[in-house]
């Protein structure tokens, strides 16, 4: 387990990151989500022991963290770009036996690595005649080349195509399986969704909302459902359950009221109408993110959802 | 220290392979040997035409005299190197007969000529008056037949004989011998001296600039594609540091080497004298060491730089300190005791350069070797430790280009 605990980063004018914490469990997905500037590098440069925290620790397994997570910690940076004049297989081997691989295995592991990823034909070509997918997926590889323990990846699916995005994601999933840390940090919100078990939303240094994907989704979700029925539904509107309805011929969303239960609701429905679809309305992970930064940013209060 | 060695590793093949790299290996030696070979060239080429010289000698009484005296000038193809015009006409006004003379200089006939006043007496006086074909040796050559002309007369005119007159107005074999340690003395030509210490400051100032200038581009691609944060995620800032001072310095050293062998063959092949390499040892612990504090230099600098243009900024003015020595190359050797010799001497700036052409001019007291060196060590050792101070914060800071005084602080 990754543990920050009361982490705080001043600069000489600024506090990049203030007094946050968290937990980064084996085998599941963490994703790290901010707006530009919110301190996500910032603490990702933390974790990665480049920068040393102004207080608070870092600790992985029990241990503080401290140069021995060199060679166990693969980092994809969000900015893209390697040695353009050198050769592919060369830039693997180099990054792999930085991280202490011997020279043998450095070797292996690269071509391994090219051969998944289906660009072992590319080994001696140098960086800048590759396309921008390839090169992508040697940056990719150069992260994870030395089987890390510890894996943050910095928006990793952007410049990928669909097909290629799979892939990614498969061996990503491939690795939890593992039981290796992941942290994620993405602006895609419907990726962090689909892969991200734990969420830990930060803004301006501060943290805005964490915990599980359920929890934080179940915390921001108003009490929407989705009725799709058939019969006269006319009566919906003036239900006193009801604070707000968008109602269409055979279909309503509805709000409801903060003490009514959903399937209490339900009960009364099908009294008077037969209901042929009935749903819990979540809101996406990007609606919690604007929601939660745009409040931040108009009431200036901490909206915390643990 | 294995990780340094890794990354020294990879920057010196990734580097060696490069155009750039190349391109000076090769053509450094080449722009040296024309800029350095050409000029000698073409002065001789000048030398090729005898000059006509016209002489106006009221008295008669040197004229024959001089043309004798000049005759033993000669042309690397035997030909004379002056004709003596007498041009005196006794039934002209000597204004007139001058004005006459100018006008042959100024319409190519002549290139000069010369008046000589008081003829006859103890205190004659003399005048040339050129075109810009004189060299400075015509006129130290010129002056001199016209003295000897004067004493001949003097020394006639008390009776010496004509043998002893002669032997006196004979030329003396003039050598230049410079003292090594003690050692038997080579005759070394003054040319030759300023054109081995020009060319291997000349070679230092270029290996620091094309490699620093590589250095510097090769970390603002990493601070800009943010591969930076890959590497010190791998390894510590001061070995990455180290990797890089280790890499490039090899990359110098094969340059050296490769630049050695390549005048050691022309010297073999007879173009340049052995004695050139008389100081190789002390030559080349000056330039790596110069190599190295610059080196440092350009990593500290390249750290601060977030682009091309502003590192090219930086390092143009960095090339004014380098460029300084060259400059200063030739009254240092006019002058090699002179008290700014001495000062640079001990600035870590100048120290490599100067050390190099003091060791090509002559002895230097054992004493101000072992200063200059322990000075230049220090420098490195406090360079080193700055630009890996400013190295450690300079590579996590992108935009803005820091200020001196953050700079600085950041040193404290």
């Amino acid at each position: 387990m990754l543990r920050v605990e009361n982490l705080t980063k001043k600069f000489k004018d600024s506090v990049a990151v203030d007094n946050i914490s968290f937990d980064v469990i084996r085998g599941r997905i963490f994703g790290l989500l901010g707006p530009n500037g919110a301190g996500k590098t910032t603490t990702i440069r933390t974790i990665l022991n480049i920068l040393k925290p102004t207080s608070g620790t870092i600790t992985f397994d029990g241990k503080l963290i401290s140069n021995e997570i060199f060679n166990i910690i693969g980092y994809l940076p969000e900015e893209r770009g390697l040695y353009k004049k050198s050769k592919a297989l060369d830039v693997i081997t180099y990054f792999a036996r930085l991280k202490n691989l011997s020279k043998v295995k450095a070797e292996d592991e690269s071509k391994f690595w090219m051969e998944k990823l289906e660009i072992k034909n590319l080994a001696n070509k140098r960086l800048e005649e590759l396309s921008k997918g390839n090169q992508q997926k040697i940056q990719f590889i150069c992260a994870v080349v030395h089987n890390p323990e510890i894996l943050i990846l910095d928006e990793p699916f952007s410049g990928f195509d669909p097909i290629n995005q799979e892939t990614i994601k498969d061996i990503l999933l491939s690795f939890t399986n593992a039981g290796k840390i992941i942290i994620l940090c993405t602006h895609q919100m419907e990726t962090a969704e689909k892969l991200c078990s734990d969420i830990f939303l930060i803004d301006k240094g501060k943290e805005v909302c964490s915990g599980s994907l359920v929890e934080v989704k179940k915390s921001f979700g108003g009490n929407l459902v989705k009725v799709e029925f058939s019969g006269d539904g006319s009566f919906l509107s003036s239900l006193p359950e009801v604070i707000n309805i968008n109602s269409y011929n055979n279909y309503a969303e509805i709000e409801l009221r903060e003490d009514v239960k959903p399937y209490e609701f339900l009960r009364l429905l099908v009294t008077k109408i037969i209901v042929t679809h009935f749903s819990i309305v979540e809101p996406t992970l990007n609606k919690i993110f604007i929601d939660a930064i745009k409040n931040r940013h108009q009431s200036k209060t901490i909206n915390t959802a643990k | 220290m294995k990780k340094a060695f890794l990354v020294g590793k990879w920057e010196y093949l990734e580097k060696v392979k490069t155009k750039t790299f190349l391109i000076s290996l090769i053509l450094t030696p080449i722009i040296i040997i024309l800029f350095s070979i050409a000029p000698t060239l073409l002065s001789k080429q000048i030398e090729n035409s005898t000059k006509p010289i016209g002489v106006i000698d009221s008295s008669g009484l040197y004229f024959n005299y001089l043309r004798q005296l000049v005759d033993r000038f000669r042309l690397a193809n035997g030909q004379p190197n002056y004709i003596l015009i007498n041009l005196t006409d006794n039934s002209q006004k000597l204004f007139q007969t001058q004005s006459n003379a100018e006008e042959y200089v100024l319409s190519g006939k002549i290139d000069a000529f010369l008046v000589i006043k008081n003829g006859g007496t103890n205190s004659i006086k003399a005048e040339i008056k050129s075109n810009n074909t004189l060299e400075p040796d015509d006129i130290l050559r010129l002056k001199y037949a016209v003295e000897m002309a004067k004493n001949n007369f003097i020394l006639s005119k008390e009776g010496i004989s004509a043998s002893i007159r002669n032997s006196i107005s004979e030329g003396i074999d003039f050598k230049v011998i410079k003292i090594n340690d003690g050692k038997r003395g080579n005759s070394q030509d003054f040319s030759m001296l300023f054109l081995s210490t020009f060319v291997y400051i000349l070679l230092l100032t270029m290996m620091i600039l094309t490699s620093g200038g590589m250095l510097i581009r090769s970390l603002v691609e990493e601070k800009s594609n943010r591969l930076i944060e890959i590497l010190i995620s791998s390894c510590t800032p001061d070995e990455l540091l180290t990797g890089k001072i280790i890499g490039l310095s090899s990359l110098g050293l094969t340059q050296v080497i490769i630049w050695t062998l390549i005048a050691i063959s022309i010297a073999i092949l007879g173009y340049i004298p052995l004695q050139v390499f008389n100081n190789l040892i002390p030559v080349f612990i000056y330039f790596i060491l110069g190599f190295i504090f610059y080196t440092a230099i350009f990593v500290g600098i390249g750290s601060i730089v977030s682009s091309e243009q502003e590192a090219q900024q930086i390092t143009s003015y960095l090339s004014f300190v380098l460029i300084l020595p060259i400059v200063l190359t030739v009254p240092a050797l006019e002058n090699p005791n002179s008290m700014f010799v001495h000062i640079l001497s001990v600035i870590p700036f100048t120290i490599p350069s100067i050390m190099i052409l003091r060791f090509n001019i002559g002895n230097v007291p054992p004493l101000e070797v072992i200063a200059s060196s322990i000075i230049m060590l220090i420098s490195i050792y406090t360079v080193v430790g700055m630009s890996s101070k400013i190295f450690h914060i300079g590579i996590l800071s992108y935009g803005k280009r820091p200020s001196l005084k953050e700079i600085i602080e950041w040193i404290k």
